[in-house]
């Protein structure tokens, strides 16, 4: 197989370049691409690209695979492999600092922006606030979010406006808030979310979910603040 | 500094899913026909004209050129139409997960192609 990364070295390579490798696959079992890059790194130290879990939790090594974003430790090589090639890029969209490594402020930046924490203004409980089961229910599917960036960097709208679309990881957890019985600023939130770009730059496009390690869909968290927004008489 | 980083944004080496190419395509279909609008516009300009000219256009409405570019405006219009409902359909909350978002592309492509072909039967036949 031959593996091609995206390689471009601050103050060495003036333009990003592919850099191609030749790879032997073991017969006997299956790779991830986390372990392709390991192997590849033992042999040549100066590719740079983040880990941290190599299991799908610490959310580190999102990047583009073959065309799809996904997670390098997650993403078996045979299911990513195509026609013997296995080409490896940063997250579409952001900065590159380093070959795989991209500057993942402006995600963060959009993710500060829909106050990610529980706000209640209602007395503190002698121990903790209590939720029905039927509620907790409501966030599942919400809460699983690592963060990774693999959704965001797979969406139109975020490529084209940045600063201004939230990006379906930030607005997948202002949702997790949203629908969470204990939060009472919902009127707040939605009032921060309520202009043309914050969330309506959402065209449904599905690259979200497409992307998501962790099978989680923001295009119908989206589409429940969008409801919200217009119950609330937006 | 933060500038000089470059940027990977290359739109062929990115993997666009079915409803990616559906949705960029209803975009596409809106521009194209805000710009057939326009020569619709201007057809319809020249028929105001008098007795004569109406008559040319008639007669030009049937050349293999015109009649093309009307086909090729209503299917279009059916395919930005069809994509369209899709959209609002989703906002009804239908058609959210992926399998869903999928089958509702495959149909979008579907309806609007065969809409299309009937288009081309009542124009031409």
């Amino acid at each position: 197989m031959q593996v091609s990364i995206y390689r471009y070295i601050p103050g060495k390579d003036t333009e990003p370049r592919m850099q191609h490798y030749d790879y032997v696959l073991p017969d006997d079992r299956d790779l991830m691409v986390l372990e392709v890059l390991e192997d590849l790194k033992a042999k040549d130290p100066s590719i740079g690209y983040r880990r941290s879990c190599r299991e799908g939790v610490c959310g580190s090594d999102g990047m583009s695979i073959n065309g799809r974003n996904g997670l390098a430790c997650k993403t078996p090589v045979s299911e990513a492999i195509s026609r013997d090639k296995l080409m490896l890029r940063p997250l579409p969209g952001l900065p590159v600092i380093r070959d795989l490594i991209v500057d993942m402020s402006q995600f963060y930046r959009q993710y500060e922006r829909v106050d990610p924490f529980l706000k209640n203004d209602t007395a503190k409980p002698a121990q903790e606030r209590l939720q029905s089961q039927e509620d907790r229910k409501k966030l599942d599917g919400l809460y699983e979010c690592i963060l990774c960036a693999c959704c965001t960097t797979s969406c139109p709208s975020f490529w084209w406006n940045p600063d201004k679309f939230l990006g379906p990881a930030a607005l997948l957890q202002s949702y997790r808030f949203l629908a969470d019985s204990r939060d009472t600023a919902t009127e707040e939130r939605l009032s921060k979310l309520d202009d043309p770009f914050s969330v309506f730059r959402c065209r449904g496009v599905m690259n979200c979910v497409n992307a998501c390690p962790k099978d989680l869909n923001p295009t119908k968290a989206i589409n429940e603040i969008r409801t919200l927004l217009v119950k609330n008489g937006t | 500094m933060k500038d000089a980083r470059p940027v990977f944004l290359d739109l062929l080496a990115i993997r666009l899913p079915l409803p990616a190419a559906v949705s960029i395509l209803h975009r596409v279909s809106g521009v194209l026909l805000f710009l057939a609008s326009l020569y619709l516009l201007i057809l319809l300009a020249s028929s105001f004209g008098n007795e004569t000219e109406f008559d040319q256009l008639k007669w030009d409405l049937g050349s293999p050129i015109h009649s093309t570019i009307l086909w090729a405006t209503l299917s279009l219009l059916s395919y930005h139409f069809v994509a369209g409902v899709r959209h609002l359909l989703m906002d009804l909350h239908i058609g959210e997960s992926l399998k869903a978002g999928r089958i509702g592309s495959v149909l979008v492509l579907i309806v609007s192609l065969v809409l299309s072909v009937l288009c081309g039967v009542w124009i031409w036949l």
